[in-house]
């Protein structure tokens, strides 16, 4: 069982503590396991009017076709990733 | 904003957990490979040395702003996980991005050009001799006016920073086999030399017998110096 709290605990940890003394330029460093962050697969929304949504809160916009979505970066920090299909349009929105 | 289509094949993306200069790497459910999400290129794995395509969005926005130009859209709604919501109006980023701190490694930034957490927005474009060419443009130069005019190699630019909604774009400045210059009106419409005037959320002509017309929108990002120079080195920035 996943646990976000701990997860993005343990993060924000490794994001203040580490040091220079163990970095290899250009290497890969493993941080977390593989969805450690869960990546949204199948992504659920809302029209404007049923959204809690603070209005001034950033949010990425995409348009395709006519169809347009917004993802809100305060959600999307805890999933760094969406796939989503817009107007067609098959796209991984990340952040 | 990359497209999931590559040589035919769809692939759907998660949170590898590791890092490459300084950013998390996605990877493909299908391959296992690693993707950088800066560059979209793959640096590890079956798929190593292909690049997905960037496509357009707009990399950051006020959500009533976004709400108030595009009416009908759709937002994602907020996922439950073990039975506990996810708080929706919340930056648990918050002090990183207030500190003087760059990047989760700790290491030493050395382009000392611009202050390391000086936020810029990136452009890339395509030079004649299949090269690509880099900008940078700060921030600060958007708190009196929200467009610069700008060529970038071949490519007449026209870049856009409203500093109250936080919405940023670039496009190219040519429209109908011209090259137009654009100058404000009022908050993020502005006028060409034609006399057309153009809303630069939707990038659409709202004026004129060129209205619905739109403005060729290029990638753009929201991005911290250190980052964006460690990346892309060779770039320049707009003075």
């Amino acid at each position: 069982m996943k646990n976000y709290t701990l997860t993005l605990s343990l993060l924000l940890f490794v994001t203040f503590y580490a040091t220079a003394a163990d970095y290899t330029d250009d290497a890969i460093r493993t941080l977390l396991p593989f969805d450690a962050i869960p990546a949204i697969t199948d992504p659920q929304f809302v029209p404007a009017n049923a959204a809690k949504l603070d209005p001034d809160a950033p949010i990425i916009g995409v348009t395709f076709s006519g169809e347009s979505r917004a993802y809100s970066l305060y959600l999307l920090n805890g999933h760094e990733i969406v796939n989503d299909v817009v107007g067609g349009q098959k796209i991984a929105t990340t952040w | 904003m990359y497209s999931r289509e590559l040589d035919g094949e769809t692939y759907t993306f998660g949170v590898s957990g590791k890092l490459w200069r300084d950013a998390l790497l996605m990877y493909d459910h299908q391959t296992r490979t690693l993707w950088s999400h800066i560059t979209g290129e793959a640096i590890k794995g079956p798929l190593k040395g292909k690049r997905l395509k960037p496509l357009v969005s707009t990399p950051q926005i006020a959500w009533k702003t976004w709400l108030l130009n595009y009416p009908s859209t759709l937002i994602l709604s907020v996922p439950t996980r073990d039975g506990m919501r996810e708080s929706l109006n919340q930056d648990v980023y918050a002090d990183y991005h207030a500190s003087q701190r760059a990047g989760v490694s700790g290491m030493e930034y050395t382009d000392d050009r611009l202050p390391n957490k000086s936020l810029v927005i990136g452009v890339q474009v395509p030079a004649k001799d299949g090269t690509t060419q880099f900008r940078a443009y700060p921030l600060t130069h958007f708190t009196k006016m929200a467009i610069i005019n700008d060529t970038l190699g071949e490519v007449p630019l026209l870049i856009f920073h409203d500093k109250g909604s936080f919405a940023t774009a670039v496009f190219t400045r040519n429209v109908a086999r011209d090259i137009r210059t654009f100058s404000v009106q009022d908050k993020h419409f502005v006028e060409d030399n034609t006399g057309t005037r153009w809303n630069l959320i939707t990038g659409e002509a709202t004026s004129g017998k060129e209205k619905g017309t739109q403005l060729e929108r290029l990638p753009a990002v929201n991005i911290y110096w250190f980052a964006w120079a460690r990346y892309y080195p060779e770039t320049s920035i707009y003075r």
